[in-house]
């Protein structure tokens, strides 16, 4: 299964990568003659209603996925680690105060809030970045704390202490590392949710702005046509299943392999 | 006449792993055998082989059989006619072993309920009566307890009174007294040793503890690495060990060990002191305020003592006398509420501003050795973390000083790029006091060090500190709940209880001459090779 997952994703990577070359038209040229067209020989995935070329569309939109995915997660992983490890770590007031801000942003679906500030900032990936930043540490905060209020008792981390060494490198060389494990699997969940918001907000309009070659924007532009022109919608929709499924699978895998390491 | 238990070439494996290689043996009825052997063995696996409790996947071969019947060809639904009403077994954790959202009572029930043909007030009666059975005083208030109310000695004996319910022929007893203080496992044992005289129990006692065994068994098994090394009756094999392994089992007793004369306590000014330390943990409630009350738990209530150079101060009580609270607060693991710590005749601040320098002088070893070593760190990165951290060697010199305190605690140099998992715990308990001593403090705290060990790597610990000892003119603080080791290392001793010190003094006076009632106890309950049956 995970190696199934990591060779969904590699191949995505790939296909990003060399996009130029794989894509059979210009993604963005508008061709008047060739509109609406079903799949066939000269337009593998059909073209859209202003005869754009769904197949080169979804190659394109590739680099914008994992863009938007892989980007979307450091700040939040930064920030939640920050937050979660030292609150976990030192307890008392830090732990209070790190936990009430988190309460704050508890009670709304992690969606509305992303939405409602991004309609506060404008539409963008750059605001929608902001958004995450702002909403999806939470998650990582309470992983990361949960991890490092379990550690904090274990004896090698008392034992560092009785070595006289300083907090900051106690958190950094023997609290980090060991926490690491269920985080990373959560970061691969997360990868598919940002992927997947992203191409909301762009199917919503509110994420990037067509005519870009984003799935979400494609999977809304098709819209209109879905009863007479079902593949505009089809295949970036079915792009973002096999891109999730992928990153899905590898979060799984890793969580089995480091739970039997444990 | 047939014996009751007929074990024939049982092997257990597991995938590659072979457990237990072709294990045979007899019980008769009646008879009470115990098998011993270190972590690893295959003793408690072959327990469990009997009762056919181990993985589906778990590849079993041999026969055993129960009353002419092979327990290893039966159905599922014939096992359990056998299994819990004419075999019952106990386990080493009480506590994981109960459902603790059901009273004592219910539980102990279940088994009369489900293998016999009591009901209704017949069944509670039955209950109360083998609550007396194994002598747990206030049977009615007990079973209707639930497990968190009972202590851990008060639960083995529940789960014990539901083992006979059924009044089974055989008992097998997987480490039932491991998880308990020293003198509640001496009570515990009593009382399997006079139930197998009042019951006419059969049983088999599975340990490694082997003053245990004596105290209840009358035939004995040695196992090692998978393997039955040795047996006979317990006497003959205490006496007359045949094997080398048994011969260095029993050689590493506590009875055994060439007992050491420790010195008369030294006269000089106290290297360590502690005066009036209290400690608490939680803070004050608001009601702990407005009725003026101190608030919190007390951990300890009051300690004073003193450790002179050279000297090794022995500190011991049972599970929840505050004695690792106390060790903690020497090295500012937990901050005392009131009293201080002095160091070299000063007054020392561990857990405030000098306490990096204070901490060069002082070190603490911890219980587990597994857990003590972060677990992506090798030895030698271990060893050479506080040597580059705190700069006590120069950067040319690190490795060559990690090997240099590799062979101070006889590690050998081919183990250094190992992780710790790839250790066993003598070897990581060794990793650890090699960096304390890295540091080169002049004392060593040492924090229930050898109680995870089996006995052959607790003693090579012990003989590893006394050496180091000898070689440094260490001073130690060995904190333990097992007499027969602070008699061995120790000076000079204190008793703990509850969070206060009922006794203190030179080593040779509280052992000889216990003043209180509760050091008496805790002396009685050291478990001898031979036992002195009760």
């Amino acid at each position: 299964m995970f190696v199934t997952g990591l060779a969904l994703v590699l191949v995505w990577c790939l296909i990003a990568l060399v996009a130029p070359w794989l894509a059979t038209h210009d993604p963005y040229a508008i061709d008047f003659v060739a509109t609406l067209k079903p799949p066939g020989a000269a337009h593998w995935f059909g073209t859209d209603n202003v005869g754009r070329d769904t197949y080169s569309r979804v190659v394109y939109g590739s680099r914008l996925a994992l863009y938007i995915g892989l980007l979307g997660v450091i700040a939040p992983l930064v920030i939640g680690m920050t937050v979660g490890l030292t609150a976990g770590y030192f307890g008392g007031w830090v732990d209070t105060i790190a936990m009430r801000l988190v309460d704050i942003t508890v009670p709304f679906p992690f969606f509305v809030l992303v939405l409602s500030i991004v309609a506060v900032l404008g539409p963008g990936i750059e605001n929608y970045f902001i958004a995450l930043a702002l909403v999806g540490w939470v998650g990582y905060a309470r992983l990361a704390r949960s991890e490092a209020m379990v550690l904090r008792q274990a004896e090698f981390v008392l034992a560092a202490r009785t070595m006289g060494f300083s907090h900051r490198y106690i958190l950094l060389r023997h609290i980090l590392p060991n926490a690491l494990s269920p985080i990373v699997v959560y970061v691969m969940t997360d990868v598919t949710l940002v992927i997947l918001f992203g191409a909301a907000l762009g199917f919503l309009g509110m994420g990037v702005s067509p005519p870009a070659a984003e799935w979400g924007v494609m999977i809304a532009e098709g819209q209109s046509y879905i009863s007479t022109a079902w593949w505009i919608s089809f295949f970036p929709g079915l792009a973002m299943v096999l891109i999730g499924v992928g990153f899905a699978l590898i979060g799984d895998g890793l969580a089995r392999m480091l739970r039997i390491e444990r | 006449m047939t014996p009751l238990l007929k074990v024939c070439d049982l092997s257990v494996r597991f995938g590659q792993t072979v457990a237990v290689d072709g294990v045979t043996f007899d019980l008769a009825r009646g008879a009470a055998l115990g098998i011993v052997g270190e972590s690893g063995s295959g003793k408690s696996v072959t327990c469990r082989a009997l009762m056919r409790l181990l993985p589906p996947a778990t590849n079993i071969s041999g026969s055993v059989e129960f009353e002419g019947r092979d327990l290893l060809n039966l159905s599922e639904p014939e096992l359990n006619t056998i299994r819990g009403k004419r075999i019952a077994m106990i386990f080493q954790s009480p506590a994981s072993h109960l459902d603790p959202l059901m009273r004592i009572g219910e539980q102990v029930a279940e088994a009369l309920v489900e293998h016999t043909d009591l009901k209704g007030r017949a069944v509670w009666e039955e209950v109360l009566r083998l609550l007396d059975v194994v002598r747990i005083p206030d049977p009615d208030r007990c079973a209707r307890a639930y497990p968190h109310q009972l202590s851990g000695g008060m639960k083995q004996r529940a789960m014990i009174a539901g083992a006979l319910a059924c009044q089974p022929d055989l008992l097998l007893a997987d480490e039932p007294t491991t998880a308990l203080d020293a003198t509640v496992q001496k009570s515990v044992l009593d009382l399997l040793a006079q139930l197998r005289r009042e019951q006419n129990l059969s049983m088999i006692f599975v340990s490694h503890d082997l003053g245990a065994v004596a105290r209840v068994c009358d035939d004995l098994l040695v196992m090692r690495r998978a393997k039955l090394v040795e047996r006979g009756p317990v006497t003959r094999v205490i006496d007359a060990p045949q094997h080398e392994y048994t011969k260095q089992l029993i050689a590493s007793h506590p009875d055994r060990l060439a007992s050491r004369q420790v010195a008369a306590v030294s006269q000089g000014a106290p290297l360590l002191e502690a005066q009036g330390i209290q400690i608490r943990y939680g803070g004050k409630s608001l009601a702990d305020v407005l009725t003026g009350r101190e608030g919190g738990f007390v951990a300890v209530k009051h300690a004073d003592f003193v450790v002179r150079p050279g000297e090794t101060l022995g500190i011991v009580g049972e599970s929840g006398s505050g004695k690792t609270t106390l060790a903690r607060s020497l090295v500012g693991l937990v901050k005392p509420h009131k009293g201080e710590v002095l160091f070299d005749g000063a007054p020392a601040d561990p857990s405030g501003r000098g306490r990096v320098a204070y901490l060069r002088d002082v070190q603490l070893i911890y219980q587990h050795p597994y857990e003590a070593l972060s677990p992506r760190l090798t030895v030698q990165a271990a060893i050479a973390e506080p040597l580059r951290r705190h700069r006590l060697c120069p950067a040319a010199e690190v490795l060559r000083r990690v090997a240099e305190l590799m062979a101070q605690v006889d590690l050998a140099p081919d183990l250094a790029k190992r992780l710790p998992g790839q250790l066993s715990g003598g070897q990581c308990q060794r990793v650890a006091i090699a960096r304390a001593l890295a540091f080169n403090p002049r004392v060593l705290i040492a924090d229930e060090v050898t109680s995870a060990l089996d006995v052959t790597l607790q003693a090579q610990v012990m003989d590893l500190l006394l050496k180091l000892q000898k070689e440094r003119g260490l001073t130690m603080v060995f904190i333990s709940h097992d007499l027969a080791v602070i008699r061995r290392l120790c000076n000079s001793v204190i008793v703990m209880r509850a969070g206060e010190i009922v006794e203190a003094g030179p080593t040779a006076s509280v052992f000889d001459a216990p003043q209180q009632a509760y050091t008496r106890a805790l002396i009685d309950a050291i478990p001898h090779l031979h036992g002195d049956a009760a």
